[in-house]
């Protein structure tokens, strides 16, 4: 019972934390859903373009650059990187996965020569959160307030775009691509310019975390990719990916409900070092359920290695 | 109106399994034409529709449509002025996405693509219309995912959203040899009646004589990547199943001469 108390007492705590916590990581994880889901293109560089937007904002912080200024240059490094791996993916024909680990290879030596040094301390720079009002700054709740604000934002708008004429165009190079080129649809624009998005997202994602924890470290993408991934498929669990719409909120959905899971096993002692491969568990228990389930159905085993 | 200039493809060439599938291929279609395109397996019809619509690249040869040089266009920008309809009826629609969306994707097929919602109200309605013209019921699953469709429900919206924006020229690629034989008929009575109504410049391929011999103006015999034999006006109006299959004996046996 004691247990149970300390427990369920030390996760309430940290509730305000983590949720600060989760919609940062929330752009990661939209940042992998993008190509995935949208384009069908599963992709890598999140785990390089996450550390490159952070470390590109620790630069420019600790060279007294504004946070605006840090994050819109992290943006824009976090599209060329997303650009690179589609287009090493389409000039070359290489698999999307393998262009994926070449990039955030080669982006970890960026990203080392761009901070000179293995980590950097910003802390007591100035932030995006010191401009929201009513709250102290470096508390959870201005976090909460300004980085929901934005997913709010980003959330509505890519439901706006992927609704109009081009939006539609790009999605339809993620269901067929073949079909896509035959109604006129420049596959390699949309393909670029949609995982250059992503990458856009997963430096967005690195830049405020940066501006959030006060320092910048090359290894911060550590394993960031299957805590996303996991995030996703819990965001689509619950919220369904039938629709447009549901396909854009699983992300931000999964991120807040995946790290308040995670932060609630380490409340109940689970030992940090094993949560990696906790998660890892799970994802591969995620992605075998379907055929799981189908083998144990009337349908022919054989159908599950035919994906 | 199409031209084709002595297209030349050889597969694989300089190795023991070299293909010729195009070789100096001619063929001209005006405005407004109808052919049909016949000839045993690997005679190059599907290469010749796909050197037409871009997705084959040829060695040499030109691709004329409207008297405008298109050789050098990749897939997409040729996409501007022609629509295909796939054999497969996997290939021809975005399973994942719904009927409307479908519609949505071949409508801008020939306009520049904005930032303006895609699915309005009277884009809807036109949908509708069009779909309705089928007697698939269509019209009521603009919401449904095609994947959900059956394959000639596919098809027939392949059809529509091909002959939708009257494109300048139509290529049918045996485009009702998946279906079974009522709505094979169904989606053929479509597609003759889009062509005749829109004045279509139409390249379909097809193994069934009979369609061969009721549909279009012109016959097109392909034989190891040439055409062997053209027949139209009064000879393609009269022509019967067994004098066209005649035709094909007589090919056989120059074949069977030569080797
Ligand atoms: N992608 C390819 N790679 C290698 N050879 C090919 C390829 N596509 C076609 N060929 C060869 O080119 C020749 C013509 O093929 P094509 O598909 O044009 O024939 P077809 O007339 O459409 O036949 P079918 O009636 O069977 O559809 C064949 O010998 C074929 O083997
Ligand atoms: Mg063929």
């Amino acid at each position: 019972m004691d247990f149970v108390q300390t427990t369920f007492a030390s996760f309430i705590s940290l509730i305000p934390v983590t949720l600060a916590q989760s919609l940062i990581l929330g752009f990661v994880v939209l940042g992998i859903m993008i190509p995935f889901r949208m384009l069908s293109f599963p992709d890598l560089t999140s785990e390089g373009a996450f550390p490159l937007g952070g470390c590109v904002c620790g630069v420019l912080l600790a060279a007294g650059a504004s946070p605006l200024t840090a994050i819109a240059v992290a943006l824009i490094a976090g599209f060329a990187a997303g650009c690179c791996t589609a287009f090493i993916h389409l000039r070359f024909r290489i698999h999307t996965l393998l262009a994926g680990i070449l990039m955030m290879t080669m982006l970890y030596s960026v990203n080392l020569r761009i901070m000179g040094k293995s980590n950097l301390s910003v802390f007591g720079a100035p932030t995006v959160f010191d401009w929201v009002p009513f709250t102290q700054p470096g508390f959870p709740a201005s976090k909460i307030v300004a980085v929901g604000l934005l997913s709010l934002a980003v959330f509505v708008l890519l439901n706006i775009y992927f609704k109009t004429e081009r939006g539609t165009a790009v999605r339809a190079v993620g269901a067929n691509p073949d079909m896509a080129e035959a109604q006129g649809i420049n596959v390699w624009a949309a393909t670029i310019g949609g995982v250059g998005l992503a990458g856009a997202f997963s430096a967005l994602s690195g830049a405020v975390m940066v501006q959030s924890q006060g320092f910048a470290d090359v290894n911060m993408g550590l394993g960031i990719l299957i805590n996303g991934l996991a995030a996703l498929m819990i965001g689509e669990a619950i919220v369904g990916k039938q629709s447009v719409l549901r396909q854009i909120a699983a992300p931000f959905v999964g991120a807040i409900v995946y790290y308040q899971l995670v932060s609630l096993c380490l409340a109940a002692g689970m030992p940090p070092p094993d949560l990696k491969l906790a998660t890892g568990l799970f994802v591969l228990a995620m992605l075998a359920l379907p055929s799981l389930r189908r083998s144990r159905g009337p349908a022919p085993a054989r159908e599950a290695f035919r994906e | 109106m199409l031209e084709i200039r002595s297209a030349q493809k050889t597969f694989y060439r300089g190795q023991a399994d070299e293909k010729v599938a195009l070789d100096g291929l001619n063929l001209k279609l005006g405005t407004g034409e109808f052919g049909v395109v016949i000839g045993s397996n690997g005679a190059g019809k599907s290469s010749m529709l796909n050197a037409v619509s871009g997705s084959l690249s040829l060695d040499s040869g030109q691709i004329l449509v409207n008297g405008d040089d298109v050789s050098g266009l990749p897939v997409h920008k040729r996409a501007m002025r022609l629509a295909r309809v796939f054999q497969d009826p996997m290939k021809g629609t975005a399973a994942s996405m719904t009927v409307a969306e479908n519609m949505l994707l071949a409508d801008l097929r020939s306009k520049k693509r904005s930032l303006r919602p895609g699915l309005t109200n009277t884009r809807i309605a036109t949908y509708r219309e069009r779909l309705s013209l089928l007697g698939l019921g269509l019209e009521n699953r603009l919401d449904t995912r095609v994947e959900l469709l059956s394959g000639g429900q596919r098809q027939s919206l392949s059809l529509i959203m091909a002959v939708g924006g009257s494109p300048d020229l139509l290529l049918l690629d045996e485009h009702t040899a998946a279906l079974d034989p009522r709505t094979a008929d169904i989606v053929m009575a479509a597609t003759v009646r889009a062509v005749e109504q829109l004045k279509l410049t139409t390249l379909m391929v097809t193994h069934n004589m009979q369609h061969a011999v009721d549909f279009g103006h012109r016959v097109i015999m392909l034989d190891a990547g040439r055409v062997r034999l053209e027949i139209a006006g009064d000879e393609k109006a009269n022509i019967t199943v067994p004098d066209l299959i005649g035709h094909f004996a007589v090919k056989t046996d120059r074949m069977l001469l030569a080797s």
